[in-house]
């Protein structure tokens, strides 16, 4: 540990550290732009420039170690006069053009002319023309008069990917950010770039005259998309209460966690959001006398409750037939594990997951289920081979999810199903099998529910509700408690569960694997 | 007439060549320095010979030697910097077309000093026929077991290879010109950590100029006491002044350290041109500030200059006239380095540019006084807050001029403004 003073503030850091890491573990943050702390400090904007006692020249916050005894002021006159000299030139030579810039009101050039600037610019000359709109990827979109030049998007590619899909080209103030002949930034990962980008350089098309950042909010989530669960940020528009207008997520971006997925996401998470929105199953629909007729939640169960006890009082749950998959979090599997197979002891509990797509060796995996590991851990994992041989000899079908269609065709299941009695389906979105069972019953995503996964490496995140289930829609560990409390089998067991924490609660107690995890 | 170190057989004809440089003494250092010394003698002898760089900044040259780090496992290298960019200067180039040789003697005992078995020249690209003389002179060392292995039977390796640069001012800066050997966009790299310890490669580096090599022979042969008498006290030997611009006699002159600027002007380059009076003088490279007509009587050695709020830079003297407006000066210089700005850093990319833009506007007729006062602010911007040197070498030439020509820039601002009147 060194002892050093910052504004005169004792502060204690780490030996090896640097000063601007330092100051902001201390509450000061020094301001920059192309320091990005996945990366090696590049020191090329000077933004960071702070006094240190016994240096003549300013020196570089972002990659000058402290050393034991260090004074260094970050807001002393020279130096907030230096920065202002910084921000002048980058001014100097920026098109100015917020007011149809997409990264306007999140701009760290904005940020740092609020903080330090506020001055009439003596620049009276010509600006330099540039490409305006580069597509340098396939979301991708250069605008190289807006560019400071700070290389993060080079130095993403070389150290992060290490696919080195960019560079620099030509010299000085016509120094530009360049893909090298036609061969576009392609990979996992490319989304990235115009996160980083601290000004409106790299902009996204998916995201590109969209909206504005300010009229979005912003929740923290897990990416459900694979079984990596990268921590991300949910970006939505609330949609306004007296015009019909709903709710719409604008795009996901990362959330920082060192041990998961550090400062990145993969395309698959980042661009794959219209999930949440489109397609979406609003009501609970019935197809038992009429079809589509529209009921509530209390109908719906009271159907579920009456045709599972009938055959529970006749000691024939072996015609029980449940399919579920492993997106459902820990507590939901849990539920599922408890009431199906401990209380009703069924023996017909299968899994059906979303086909395996591509993975790489970094975040994105190829088990593109949210929660594998969890069910793994409560040992409930068998997968589903034959659905036809199983469907005979059974009276009652629920399904959670609609994965069935990733593995047989709309008329194997029609086939299946038409000899079952009952079929339930438990979903998010709307498909094909809508119409083939008798009951379908809306369900919440993870980015509307709370609870918890587990990923591929066995770490538990905990994740809270950001946007309102759509519709008539449930989070299904709350229709599990229902179901189970309507059941009468366990009533006072059941009752306890008034929120997925009281779940968790028991499954730390039950499952020795979950008791070991107190992760965040 | 004063001792030379490095020009005293320039006279002589196909000097260059192998065998006529062995006629007169050529390779003496090396076989002394491989064979009757040790390295940790040739180390002390150039350090006490306070052989300081000739490549600008005048960091002692024996110093950084001994910042390389003896106990690593990874190979070590010499680049020598032959990228003579810095406008004004000429004297590298003269030291590798007459006298190779010498410079290859210089890197031989170099190399063996430091444990190094691979040197890089890196050679600025327009000088392809130096480069060329160079590749000649390299070969003939080869031939005659000077270069390659187990030189003159002492276990010694060395390899030489001649790099040619792509023509940008910035890889005459020393992390630069490592990217660009590296083969790599040039771009100077942060410091710490230094070359002496990570440098080519990621491996302990030795960068030096082509002159300060070139000195080693001579110090190697006559010692280190011979070398300090030549100069100053904290500043060894001669300097090669390349003197150019409005005198009689334009070319490099071999003078001890110390000699004053007026005599190297008046007598030594034969004074101005006839019919032409003397303006002022940048004294080391474009990149000194410039010294008025009355300073001239300053000693030409670093600390004499830097007490002078100049510097001695790579000694090249560029002598202007009363009938040069001092406006075309800055118009050079702004245009140069802002020509030459690598684009990496902010003040530098931005700050060069935009002075350039404003001494373009002034040329134009199309200046205001304000202007001149934004040319110093801005160059106060850039003074000291950039990533590498480059960023100074702009803002201390352009300060200077400003400051001490304010009164010629005003009048030139405002007689074209009245001249518009009319």
């Amino acid at each position: 540990m060194a002892n050093i003073l910052i504004d005169d503030k004792p502060v204690e850091a780490q030996e090896g550290t640097t000063i601007l890491l330092a100051a902001e573990q201390a509450g000061i943050p020094i301001p920059h732009l192309c320091f990005h702390r996945a990366f090696t400090p590049e020191g090329s904007c000077r933004m960071c420039l702070v006094e240190i006692e016994g240096f003549p020249k300013l020196e570089l916050a972002c990659s000058t170690q402290v050393k034991e005894g260090m004074k260094i002021w970050t807001k002393s006159e020279r130096v907030v006069e230096a920065r202002k000299g910084v921000l002048e030139f980058l001014l100097a030579e920026h098109p100015l053009d917020c007011p149809i810039c997409d990264k306007a009101g999140e701009c760290k050039l904005q940020d740092y002319y609020e903080e330090y600037g506020h001055f009439e610019s003596q620049f009276k000359e010509y600006k330099e023309k540039k490409e305006k709109k580069l597509g340098i990827g396939k979301n991708l979109i250069l605008d190289r008069e807006r560019c400071i030049l700070c290389t993060r998007c080079i130095r993403f590619l070389r150290e992060i990917t290490k696919t080195q899909e960019l560079g620099m080209s030509n010299r000085g103030l016509h120094s530009e950010i360049d893909i090298y002949e036609k061969e576009m930034v392609d990979n996992h990962y490319s989304g990235n770039l115009a996160e980083i980008c601290p000004v409106g350089a790299i902009t996204d098309t998916d995201f590109r005259f969209k909206t504005r950042s300010w009229f979005l909010k912003k929740g923290d989530s897990i990416c459900p998309l694979c079984s990596r669960g990268c921590n991300i940020s949910i970006e939505y528009h609330p949609g306004f209460p007296r015009i019909p207008i709903k709710r719409r997520v604008y795009r996901i971006t990362s959330r920082e966690n060192p041990e998961v997925n550090s400062h990145w996401i993969c395309d698959l998470g980042r661009y794959t959001y219209s999930y949440l929105d489109e397609d979406r199953l609003e009501d609970i629909i019935s197809n038992n006398s009429n079809k589509g007729v529209k009921i509530d939640w209390e109908n719906a169960l009271q159907f579920l409750v009456r045709k599972i006890k009938k055959l529970y009082y006749m000691k024939k749950t072996s015609r029980i037939f449940l399919i579920f998959h492993s997106s459902l979090t820990n507590e939901e599997l849990f539920l599922v594990n408890k009431i199906f197979r401990e209380d009703l002891k069924l023996e017909k509990i299968f899994m059906v997951d979303s086909n395996e797509g591509e993975g790489d060796d970094f975040l994105l995996s190829s088990e593109r289920s949210s929660n594998r590991k969890g069910a793994q851990v409560m040992g409930i994992d068998s997968k589903l081979i034959n659905l036809e041989e199983i469907a005979n000899k059974t009276d009652i079908l629920i399904i959670f999810g609609n994965y069935l269609l990733d593995h047989f065709s709309p008329g194997e299941i029609k086939t299946a199903l038409d000899k079952i009695e009952t079929t339930i389906l438990f979903t998010s979105w709307k498909s094909e099998l809508d119409t083939l069972v008798d009951l379908v019953l809306p369900t919440a995503l993870v980015a509307e529910k709370r609870g918890s996964l587990t990923n591929i490496d066995g770490r538990v995140q905990y994740f809270l509700p950001v946007l309102e289930p759509v519709g008539a829609s449930l989070p299904e560990w709350e229709i599990l408690v229902r179901l189970a409390k309507e059941l009468k089998m366990n009533f006072t067991y059941y009752r306890q569960f008034k929120s997925p924490d009281k779940i968790f609660e028991k499954l730390e107690r039950e499952i020795p694997f979950f008791s070991q995890k107190k992760n965040d | 007439m004063e001792e030379k170190v490095i020009t005293q057989n320039f006279h002589l004809k196909n000097y260059f060549k192998m065998d006529v440089y062995l006629k007169h003494d050529g390779y003496q250092a090396v076989k002394k320095a491989l064979k009757k010394m040790k390295p940790e003698q040739i180390m002390d002898e150039v350090k006490k010979a306070n052989l300081r760089g000739r490549g600008g900044a005048g960091f002692p040259a024996g110093v950084k030697w001994g910042f390389v780090p003896q106990d690593v496992p990874k190979p070590k290298y010499l680049c020598v910097n032959a990228d003579e960019g810095e406008p004004g200067t000429f004297k590298d180039r003269y030291i590798m077309s007459h006298n190779p040789h010498l410079l290859i003697e210089g890197i031989i005992i170099t190399s063996f000093c430091v444990g190094i078995r691979q040197a890089y020249i890196y050679i600025r690209g327009e000088y392809e026929a130096i480069a060329q003389r160079l590749e000649q002179a390299i070969s003939e060392a080869y031939e005659k077991g000077f270069l390659g292995k187990n030189i003159l039977d002492t276990g010694h390796d060395l390899d030489i290879i001649i790099h040619r640069g792509a023509g940008a001012y910035i890889c005459g800066e020393e992390t630069a010109l490592l990217e660009s050997l590296e083969g790599k966009r040039g771009h100077p790299r942060l410091k710490p950590p230094f070359p002496a310890s990570i440098g080519l490669f990621n491996c302990p580096t030795v960068i030096n100029n082509v002159e300060t090599i070139s000195n080693i022979p001579a110090i190697i042969l006559k010692g280190a006491e011979w070398f300090c008498k030549l100069g100053l006290p904290k500043d060894g030997g001669t300097r090669i002044f390349g003197v150019s611009g409005m005198v009689k006699k334009p070319g490099i002159y071999e003078l001890p350290l110390g000699t004053s600027l007026k005599d190297i002007i008046y007598k030594h380059a034969g004074g101005m041109k006839p019919g032409k009076k003397l303006k002022a003088v940048v004294p080391g490279g474009m990149s000194a500030p410039i010294l008025k007509a009355d300073e001239i009587s300053i000693k030409m050695d670093f600390d004499s200059l830097v007490n002078a709020h100049s510097m001695l830079g790579s000694a090249a003297i560029i002598v202007i006239d009363k009938d040069t407006p001092i406006i075309d000066v800055l118009k050079a210089v702004a245009k140069f380095y802002s020509h030459e700005s690598c684009g990496q850093c902010t003040p530098c990319r931005i700050g060069t540019s935009w002075i350039n833009k404003i001494v373009k506007r002034i040329v134009e007729g199309k200046g205001k006084k304000e202007d001149i006062n934004n040319i110093e602010r801005l160059a106060d911007n850039i003074l000291g807050k950039t990533l590498c040197p480059l960023g100074d070498a702009a803002a201390m030439p352009i300060s200077s001029i400003v400051g001490k020509f304010r009164e010629e820039l005003e009048s030139y601002v405002s007689g074209k403004q009245n001249d518009k009147k009319m």
